[in-house]
Protein backbone atom coordinates (compact mmCIF):
# COMPACT_ATOMS: atom_id res chain seq x y z
CA UNK A 1 0.00 0.00 0.00
CA UNK A 2 2.50 2.42 -1.03
CA UNK A 3 -0.52 4.75 -1.79
CA UNK A 4 -0.99 7.47 0.70
CA UNK A 5 -4.18 7.64 2.32
CA UNK A 6 -4.05 11.11 4.07
CA UNK A 7 -6.25 13.71 3.32
CA UNK A 8 -5.95 15.87 5.82
CA UNK A 9 -3.59 16.72 7.99
CA UNK A 10 -3.23 19.56 10.71
CA UNK A 11 -0.67 18.45 13.21
CA UNK A 12 2.67 16.67 13.96
CA UNK A 13 2.69 13.75 12.13
CA UNK A 14 4.52 11.78 15.05
CA UNK A 15 1.92 12.39 17.19
CA UNK A 16 -0.54 10.85 15.68
CA UNK A 17 1.84 7.62 14.83
CA UNK A 18 2.64 7.19 18.65
CA UNK A 19 -0.87 7.73 19.42
CA UNK A 20 -2.12 5.58 16.95
CA UNK A 21 0.71 2.81 17.96
CA UNK A 22 -0.93 3.15 21.40
CA UNK A 23 -3.95 2.29 19.97
CA UNK A 24 -2.97 -0.75 18.03
CA UNK A 25 -1.57 -2.39 21.06
CA UNK A 26 -4.46 -2.29 22.90
CA UNK A 27 -6.96 -3.18 20.52
CA UNK A 28 -5.96 -6.50 19.14
CA UNK A 29 -8.43 -8.50 20.54
CA UNK A 30 -7.24 -12.15 20.73
CA UNK A 31 -5.38 -14.16 23.55
CA UNK A 32 -3.31 -16.68 23.08
CA UNK A 33 -1.06 -18.67 25.61
CA UNK A 34 2.02 -20.59 24.56
CA UNK A 35 3.85 -22.80 27.21
CA UNK A 36 6.40 -19.29 26.99
CA UNK A 37 3.64 -16.89 28.08
CA UNK A 38 0.92 -19.02 29.75
CA UNK A 39 1.33 -16.86 33.30
CA UNK A 40 1.51 -13.79 31.68
CA UNK A 41 -0.85 -14.18 29.26
CA UNK A 42 -3.41 -15.81 32.17
CA UNK A 43 -2.58 -13.00 34.26
CA UNK A 44 -3.34 -10.44 31.67
CA UNK A 45 -6.85 -11.96 30.96
CA UNK A 46 -7.50 -12.42 34.63
CA UNK A 47 -6.70 -8.95 35.40
CA UNK A 48 -8.34 -7.48 32.51
CA UNK A 49 -11.62 -8.83 33.85
CA UNK A 50 -10.83 -8.02 37.59
CA UNK A 51 -10.45 -4.31 36.67
CA UNK A 52 -13.05 -3.71 34.75
CA UNK A 53 -15.19 -4.93 37.35
CA UNK A 54 -13.60 -2.71 39.85
CA UNK A 55 -14.14 -0.21 37.93
CA UNK A 56 -17.80 -0.59 37.48
CA UNK A 57 -18.39 -0.89 41.39
CA UNK A 58 -16.52 2.36 41.99
CA UNK A 59 -18.27 4.17 39.76
CA UNK A 60 -21.25 2.63 41.18
CA UNK A 61 -20.28 3.89 44.51
CA UNK A 62 -19.68 7.57 43.70
CA UNK A 63 -22.60 7.76 42.20
CA UNK A 64 -24.18 6.47 45.62
CA UNK A 65 -22.08 8.67 47.48
CA UNK A 66 -22.79 11.72 45.62
CA UNK A 67 -26.37 10.56 45.63
CA UNK A 68 -26.56 11.30 49.34
CA UNK A 69 -28.43 8.54 50.84
CA UNK A 70 -25.38 6.83 52.61
CA UNK A 71 -24.40 7.79 56.31
CA UNK A 72 -21.26 8.82 57.75
CA UNK A 73 -20.55 4.97 58.53
CA UNK A 74 -21.24 3.69 55.51
CA UNK A 75 -19.40 5.87 53.22
CA UNK A 76 -16.62 5.38 55.73
CA UNK A 77 -16.61 2.03 54.85
CA UNK A 78 -16.87 2.41 51.32
CA UNK A 79 -14.35 4.34 51.14
CA UNK A 80 -11.98 2.07 52.82
CA UNK A 81 -12.95 -0.75 50.91
CA UNK A 82 -12.18 0.80 47.18
CA UNK A 83 -9.24 1.68 48.73
CA UNK A 84 -8.33 -1.64 49.68
CA UNK A 85 -9.38 -2.90 46.72
CA UNK A 86 -7.42 -0.91 44.50
CA UNK A 87 -4.34 -1.22 46.35
CA UNK A 88 -4.34 -4.78 45.86
CA UNK A 89 -5.21 -4.43 42.22
CA UNK A 90 -1.39 -2.15 41.90
CA UNK A 91 0.01 -5.03 44.24
CA UNK A 92 -0.90 -7.71 41.52
CA UNK A 93 -0.02 -6.12 38.65
CA UNK A 94 3.19 -5.26 39.93
CA UNK A 95 3.11 -8.64 40.70
CA UNK A 96 2.91 -10.00 36.62
CA UNK A 97 4.59 -6.85 35.81
CA UNK A 98 1.62 -5.42 33.97
CA UNK A 99 0.73 -1.64 33.12
CA UNK A 100 -2.76 -0.22 32.81
CA UNK A 101 -1.79 0.04 29.18
CA UNK A 102 -1.44 -4.02 28.96
CA UNK A 103 -5.04 -4.25 30.77
CA UNK A 104 -6.43 -1.94 28.01
CA UNK A 105 -7.50 0.12 30.45
CA UNK A 106 -6.51 3.75 29.82
CA UNK A 107 -6.32 5.32 32.85
CA UNK A 108 -8.70 8.97 33.55
CA UNK A 109 -11.58 9.72 31.16
CA UNK A 110 -11.31 7.21 29.15
CA UNK A 111 -13.49 4.37 29.71
CA UNK A 112 -13.88 2.58 27.16
CA UNK A 113 -14.85 -0.76 28.84
CA UNK A 114 -17.30 0.77 30.45
CA UNK B 1 13.94 15.46 7.12
CA UNK B 2 11.38 15.54 4.15
CA UNK B 3 12.20 11.76 3.76
CA UNK B 4 11.07 11.49 7.59
CA UNK B 5 7.59 12.77 6.66
CA UNK B 6 7.14 10.65 4.01
CA UNK B 7 8.22 7.78 6.04
CA UNK B 8 5.81 8.82 8.99
CA UNK B 9 3.03 9.39 6.82
CA UNK B 10 3.46 6.05 5.66
CA UNK B 11 3.71 4.54 9.26
CA UNK B 12 0.01 6.37 9.45
CA UNK B 13 -1.54 4.86 6.52
CA UNK B 14 0.34 1.23 7.55
CA UNK B 15 -1.43 1.58 11.11
CA UNK B 16 -4.59 2.80 9.97
CA UNK B 17 -4.86 -0.34 7.50
CA UNK B 18 -3.85 -2.57 10.16
CA UNK B 19 -6.33 -1.55 12.70
CA UNK B 20 -8.86 -2.30 10.02
CA UNK B 21 -7.69 -5.60 8.98
CA UNK B 22 -7.30 -6.85 12.22
CA UNK B 23 -10.06 -5.75 13.92
CA UNK B 24 -12.43 -4.54 11.56
CA UNK B 25 -14.55 -6.61 8.94
CA UNK B 26 -16.73 -9.10 8.59
CA UNK B 27 -16.33 -11.89 11.63
CA UNK B 28 -17.07 -15.19 10.79
CA UNK B 29 -16.86 -16.41 14.28
CA UNK B 30 -18.57 -14.44 16.54
CA UNK B 31 -16.15 -15.60 19.40
CA UNK B 32 -12.92 -14.71 20.70
CA UNK B 33 -10.66 -18.06 20.70
CA UNK B 34 -8.92 -18.60 23.74
CA UNK B 35 -6.49 -21.33 23.38
CA UNK B 36 -3.88 -22.57 25.47
CA UNK B 37 -1.08 -24.46 24.16
CA UNK B 38 -2.57 -24.34 20.70
CA UNK B 39 -5.57 -25.78 22.59
CA UNK B 40 -8.81 -24.10 21.98
CA UNK B 41 -10.14 -23.79 25.03
CA UNK B 42 -12.38 -20.87 25.63
CA UNK B 43 -14.74 -18.95 23.64
CA UNK B 44 -15.55 -14.94 24.48
CA UNK B 45 -18.17 -12.59 22.88
CA UNK B 46 -16.36 -10.27 20.28
CA UNK B 47 -17.81 -7.67 21.92
CA UNK B 48 -15.54 -8.24 25.26
CA UNK B 49 -12.53 -6.79 24.19
CA UNK B 50 -9.26 -8.33 25.60
CA UNK B 51 -5.96 -7.04 24.76
CA UNK B 52 -3.49 -8.91 22.93
CA UNK B 53 -0.84 -11.16 24.74
CA UNK B 54 0.83 -11.12 21.64
CA UNK B 55 0.71 -7.29 20.88
CA UNK B 56 1.86 -5.71 17.43
CA UNK B 57 5.35 -4.41 18.90
CA UNK B 58 6.22 -8.03 18.64
CA UNK B 59 4.65 -7.60 15.17
CA UNK B 60 3.02 -10.41 15.50
CA UNK B 61 -0.57 -11.92 15.33
CA UNK B 62 -2.62 -14.72 16.02
CA UNK B 63 -5.28 -16.07 14.05
CA UNK B 64 -8.43 -17.87 15.00
CA UNK B 65 -10.01 -21.04 13.18
CA UNK B 66 -13.41 -20.15 13.02
CA UNK B 67 -14.16 -22.52 10.60
CA UNK B 68 -14.33 -24.99 13.23
CA UNK B 69 -16.80 -23.10 14.99
CA UNK B 70 -19.38 -22.69 12.50
CA UNK B 71 -22.23 -25.26 11.95
CA UNK C 1 -4.91 -26.61 3.26
CA UNK C 2 -6.86 -24.09 4.19
CA UNK C 3 -8.24 -21.44 2.94
CA UNK C 4 -7.71 -17.89 3.82
CA UNK C 5 -10.92 -15.43 3.27
CA UNK C 6 -10.33 -11.84 2.28
CA UNK C 7 -13.55 -10.81 1.16
CA UNK C 8 -17.48 -10.85 -0.04
CA UNK C 9 -18.23 -9.33 -3.45
CA UNK C 10 -21.15 -8.88 -5.90
CA UNK C 11 -19.75 -10.14 -8.99
CA UNK C 12 -23.10 -10.23 -10.76
CA UNK C 13 -22.89 -11.50 -14.42
CA UNK C 14 -19.02 -9.98 -14.07
CA UNK C 15 -17.70 -13.45 -13.56
CA UNK C 16 -14.68 -13.39 -16.00
CA UNK C 17 -13.70 -10.08 -15.35
CA UNK C 18 -13.10 -11.57 -11.48
CA UNK C 19 -11.19 -13.88 -12.77
CA UNK C 20 -8.54 -11.66 -14.76
CA UNK C 21 -8.23 -9.31 -12.13
CA UNK C 22 -7.54 -12.23 -9.41
CA UNK C 23 -4.97 -13.79 -11.67
CA UNK C 24 -3.30 -10.14 -12.03
CA UNK C 25 -2.81 -9.80 -7.96
CA UNK C 26 -0.94 -12.05 -5.07
CA UNK C 27 -2.29 -13.17 -2.06
CA UNK C 28 -0.33 -13.59 0.86
CA UNK C 29 3.04 -15.66 0.47
CA UNK C 30 2.47 -15.02 -2.91
CA UNK C 31 -0.73 -17.75 -3.17
CA UNK C 32 -2.94 -18.21 -6.23
CA UNK C 33 -6.36 -16.07 -4.99
CA UNK C 34 -9.68 -17.97 -6.33
CA UNK C 35 -13.24 -17.12 -5.99
CA UNK C 36 -16.18 -19.22 -5.00
CA UNK C 37 -19.35 -18.03 -6.33
CA UNK C 38 -23.10 -18.49 -5.49
CA UNK C 39 -25.78 -16.73 -7.12
CA UNK C 40 -24.36 -13.26 -7.86
CA UNK C 41 -21.95 -13.13 -4.73
CA UNK C 42 -18.74 -14.50 -4.47
CA UNK C 43 -15.94 -14.96 -1.50
CA UNK C 44 -12.27 -14.36 -2.84
CA UNK C 45 -9.62 -16.99 -0.89
CA UNK C 46 -6.66 -18.35 -1.60
CA UNK C 47 -4.35 -21.25 0.31
CA UNK C 48 -3.01 -20.71 3.45
CA UNK C 49 -0.41 -23.37 5.28
CA UNK C 50 -2.34 -24.46 8.23
CA UNK C 51 0.61 -24.65 10.53
CA UNK C 52 1.39 -21.40 10.40
CA UNK C 53 -0.98 -20.09 13.15
CA UNK C 54 1.49 -16.98 14.28
CA UNK C 55 1.86 -14.94 11.12
CA UNK C 56 3.51 -11.91 10.59
CA UNK C 57 2.29 -8.49 10.02
CA UNK C 58 3.51 -8.60 6.79
CA UNK C 59 0.89 -11.14 5.75
CA UNK C 60 -1.96 -8.27 7.31
CA UNK C 61 -0.48 -6.23 4.54
CA UNK C 62 -0.83 -8.37 1.82
CA UNK C 63 -4.32 -9.24 3.05
CA UNK C 64 -5.06 -5.63 2.87
CA UNK C 65 -3.65 -5.04 -0.24
CA UNK C 66 -5.56 -7.81 -2.02
CA UNK C 67 -8.82 -6.21 -0.43
CA UNK C 68 -8.12 -2.42 -1.96
CA UNK C 69 -7.20 -3.80 -5.26
CA UNK C 70 -10.23 -5.72 -5.48
CA UNK C 71 -12.49 -2.59 -3.79
CA UNK C 72 -10.97 -0.61 -6.70
CA UNK C 73 -13.23 -3.03 -9.16
CA UNK C 74 -16.45 -4.60 -6.86
CA UNK C 75 -18.20 -3.50 -4.45
CA UNK C 76 -17.06 -6.18 -1.15
CA UNK C 77 -17.02 -6.49 2.33
CA UNK C 78 -13.91 -6.79 3.89
CA UNK C 79 -13.32 -9.89 6.13
CA UNK C 80 -11.47 -9.86 9.46
CA UNK C 81 -7.60 -10.93 8.35
CA UNK C 82 -7.28 -14.89 10.08
CA UNK C 83 -10.46 -15.85 8.62
CA UNK C 84 -9.56 -19.79 8.06
CA UNK C 85 -11.76 -22.08 6.26
CA UNK C 86 -11.39 -25.60 6.12
CA UNK C 87 -12.14 -26.13 2.39
CA UNK C 88 -14.01 -24.56 -0.69
CA UNK C 89 -16.85 -26.91 0.19
CA UNK C 90 -17.27 -25.29 3.78
CA UNK C 91 -16.89 -21.72 2.13
CA UNK C 92 -19.50 -22.38 -0.24
CA UNK C 93 -21.78 -23.43 2.67
CA UNK C 94 -21.70 -20.39 4.58
CA UNK C 95 -22.30 -18.69 1.20
CA UNK C 96 -25.20 -20.16 1.10
CA UNK C 97 -26.59 -20.27 4.58
CA UNK C 98 -25.82 -16.27 4.80
CA UNK C 99 -26.55 -15.33 1.04
CA UNK C 100 -29.22 -12.80 2.73
CA UNK C 101 -27.00 -11.17 5.50
CA UNK C 102 -23.87 -10.56 2.84
CA UNK C 103 -26.76 -9.35 -0.20
CA UNK C 104 -28.09 -6.79 2.25
CA UNK C 105 -24.42 -5.95 3.89
CA UNK C 106 -23.31 -5.40 0.30
CA UNK C 107 -26.04 -3.37 -0.72
CA UNK C 108 -25.82 -1.27 2.39
CA UNK C 109 -22.23 -0.02 1.02
CA UNK C 110 -22.56 -0.41 -2.23
CA UNK C 111 -20.82 3.22 -4.31
CA UNK C 112 -19.63 4.30 -1.02
CA UNK C 113 -16.06 4.85 0.74
CA UNK C 114 -14.96 4.52 4.27
CA UNK C 115 -13.37 7.32 5.89
CA UNK C 116 -11.66 7.75 9.20
CA UNK C 117 -11.36 10.67 11.29
CA UNK C 118 -9.17 11.20 14.23
CA UNK C 119 -9.13 14.29 16.48
CA UNK C 120 -6.09 14.78 19.16
CA UNK C 121 -5.57 17.29 21.39
CA UNK C 122 -2.97 17.90 23.70
CA UNK C 123 -4.14 16.22 26.78
CA UNK C 124 -1.97 18.55 29.37
CA UNK C 125 -2.88 21.76 28.08
CA UNK C 126 -6.77 21.12 26.92
CA UNK C 127 -7.51 19.06 30.40
CA UNK C 128 -6.13 21.67 32.63
CA UNK C 129 -8.72 23.98 30.68
CA UNK C 130 -11.47 21.83 32.15
CA UNK C 131 -9.97 21.24 35.53
CA UNK C 132 -10.36 24.74 36.23
CA UNK C 133 -14.08 25.07 35.47
CA UNK C 134 -14.90 21.54 37.56
CA UNK C 135 -13.37 23.56 40.58
CA UNK C 136 -16.34 25.02 41.86
CA UNK C 137 -18.26 21.62 41.37
CA UNK C 138 -15.75 20.51 43.99
CA UNK C 139 -16.11 22.76 46.49
CA UNK C 140 -19.53 21.54 46.20
CA UNK C 141 -17.94 17.09 46.33
CA UNK C 142 -16.73 17.83 49.74
CA UNK C 143 -20.16 18.88 51.49
CA UNK C 144 -20.78 15.57 51.34
CA UNK C 145 -18.70 14.54 53.68
CA UNK C 146 -18.83 15.36 57.42
CA UNK C 147 -16.12 13.41 58.36
CA UNK C 148 -12.51 13.70 58.06
CA UNK C 149 -10.77 10.61 57.71
CA UNK C 150 -8.28 8.68 54.91
CA UNK C 151 -11.17 6.94 53.70
CA UNK C 152 -13.18 10.05 52.96
CA UNK C 153 -10.46 11.95 51.55
CA UNK C 154 -9.66 9.15 49.13
CA UNK C 155 -13.74 9.14 48.22
CA UNK C 156 -13.09 13.05 48.07
CA UNK C 157 -10.51 12.31 44.89
CA UNK C 158 -12.25 10.09 43.49
CA UNK C 159 -15.50 11.82 43.08
CA UNK C 160 -13.26 14.71 41.56
CA UNK C 161 -11.85 12.39 39.23
CA UNK C 162 -15.23 11.34 37.97
CA UNK C 163 -16.54 14.58 37.25
CA UNK C 164 -13.36 15.72 35.80
CA UNK C 165 -14.17 12.66 33.16
CA UNK C 166 -17.47 13.85 32.79
CA UNK C 167 -16.45 17.60 32.43
CA UNK C 168 -14.20 16.03 29.42
CA UNK C 169 -16.82 13.41 27.74
CA UNK C 170 -19.48 16.05 27.68
CA UNK C 171 -16.55 18.59 25.80
CA UNK C 172 -16.06 15.74 23.48
CA UNK C 173 -20.17 15.20 22.93
CA UNK C 174 -19.80 19.09 21.84
CA UNK C 175 -17.69 18.23 19.14
CA UNK C 176 -18.65 15.31 18.08
CA UNK C 177 -22.35 17.37 18.04
CA UNK C 178 -20.83 19.86 16.14
CA UNK C 179 -19.28 17.56 13.25
CA UNK C 180 -22.77 15.91 12.87
CA UNK C 181 -24.73 19.35 12.77
CA UNK C 182 -21.58 20.24 9.42
CA UNK C 183 -21.79 17.02 8.00
CA UNK C 184 -25.58 16.72 8.36
CA UNK C 185 -26.23 17.84 4.43
CA UNK C 186 -23.96 14.78 3.41
CA UNK C 187 -25.76 11.90 5.31
CA UNK C 188 -23.38 10.05 6.13
CA UNK C 189 -23.30 6.65 8.71
CA UNK C 190 -20.95 7.21 10.91
CA UNK C 191 -19.63 5.80 14.29
CA UNK C 192 -17.99 7.63 17.18
CA UNK C 193 -15.84 6.81 19.48
CA UNK C 194 -14.55 8.88 21.98
CA UNK C 195 -11.30 9.21 24.34
CA UNK C 196 -10.03 6.35 22.74
CA UNK C 197 -6.40 7.49 24.51
CA UNK C 198 -5.77 10.70 26.27
CA UNK C 199 -4.84 12.32 23.54
CA UNK C 200 -7.16 11.15 20.58
CA UNK C 201 -10.50 12.25 21.95
CA UNK C 202 -12.27 11.51 18.71
CA UNK C 203 -12.49 8.09 16.82
CA UNK C 204 -14.56 8.25 13.83
CA UNK C 205 -15.40 6.89 10.74
CA UNK C 206 -17.92 7.57 7.84
CA UNK C 207 -19.50 6.11 5.15
CA UNK C 208 -20.56 8.02 2.28
CA UNK C 209 -21.62 8.08 -1.34
CA UNK C 210 -18.13 8.38 -3.22
CA UNK C 211 -19.71 11.39 -5.28
CA UNK C 212 -19.37 13.43 -2.32
CA UNK C 213 -15.86 12.37 -1.31
CA UNK C 214 -14.66 16.32 -2.06
CA UNK C 215 -17.60 18.15 -0.36
CA UNK C 216 -16.55 15.98 2.61
CA UNK C 217 -12.59 16.93 2.74
CA UNK C 218 -13.77 20.43 2.94
CA UNK C 219 -16.65 19.90 5.32
CA UNK C 220 -13.94 18.64 7.39
CA UNK C 221 -11.60 21.39 6.50
CA UNK C 222 -13.28 24.20 7.44
CA UNK C 223 -14.07 22.40 11.15
CA UNK C 224 -10.07 22.24 11.03
CA UNK C 225 -9.97 25.91 10.68
CA UNK C 226 -12.50 26.59 13.19
CA UNK C 227 -10.60 24.23 15.96
CA UNK C 228 -6.87 25.81 16.58
CA UNK C 229 -6.31 23.84 19.99
CA UNK C 230 -7.50 20.46 17.79
CA UNK C 231 -5.39 18.08 15.25
CA UNK C 232 -7.56 16.40 12.56
CA UNK C 233 -6.46 13.44 10.85
CA UNK C 234 -8.43 11.94 7.73
CA UNK C 235 -7.43 9.42 5.77
CA UNK C 236 -9.59 7.28 3.39
CA UNK C 237 -11.09 5.81 1.26
CA UNK C 238 -10.93 2.59 2.57
CA UNK C 239 -13.13 -0.42 1.84
CA UNK C 240 -15.72 -0.66 4.15
CA UNK C 241 -14.29 -2.05 6.91
CA UNK C 242 -16.16 -0.11 9.82
CA UNK C 243 -19.30 -0.79 8.50
CA UNK C 244 -20.40 -4.66 8.05
CA UNK C 245 -22.21 -6.21 10.82
CA UNK C 246 -22.14 -10.06 10.62
CA UNK C 247 -21.61 -12.02 12.77
CA UNK C 248 -22.32 -15.91 12.14
CA UNK C 249 -23.27 -18.27 14.69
Amino acid sequence: MSEDKILLNSGPIDDFVGEIEKLESSATSRVNATPDNADSGLAKLVLTLIELIRKLVEKQAMRRVEGGSLTDDEIEKLGETLMKLEAKMEELKEIFKLTDEDLNINLGPLGNLM
Amino acid sequence: MQENVIDQSKDITILEILDRVLNKGVVLTGDIVISVADIDLVYLGVKLLLSSVETMQKNKLNTVKPSLQIK
Amino acid sequence: MDKIIYAILISNDRQDELTRLLSGIRGISDSNLFNITYNDISVVASDFSSNKIIVDKEFAIDYARVIEDLAQHFTLLPVRFGTLMESPDAINEILIKYYDEFKQNLQKVENKYEFSLKVLWDYEKCSGKIRLKTESEDQNAAKLFHNNSVSTEYLLKKIKEHRFESALLEHVEQLIGEISTRLAQLNPIHKFQKMVTPNIILDAVFLLEKHKKDEFIQAIDHLKSQHDDLNFLLTGPWPPYNFVEITLK
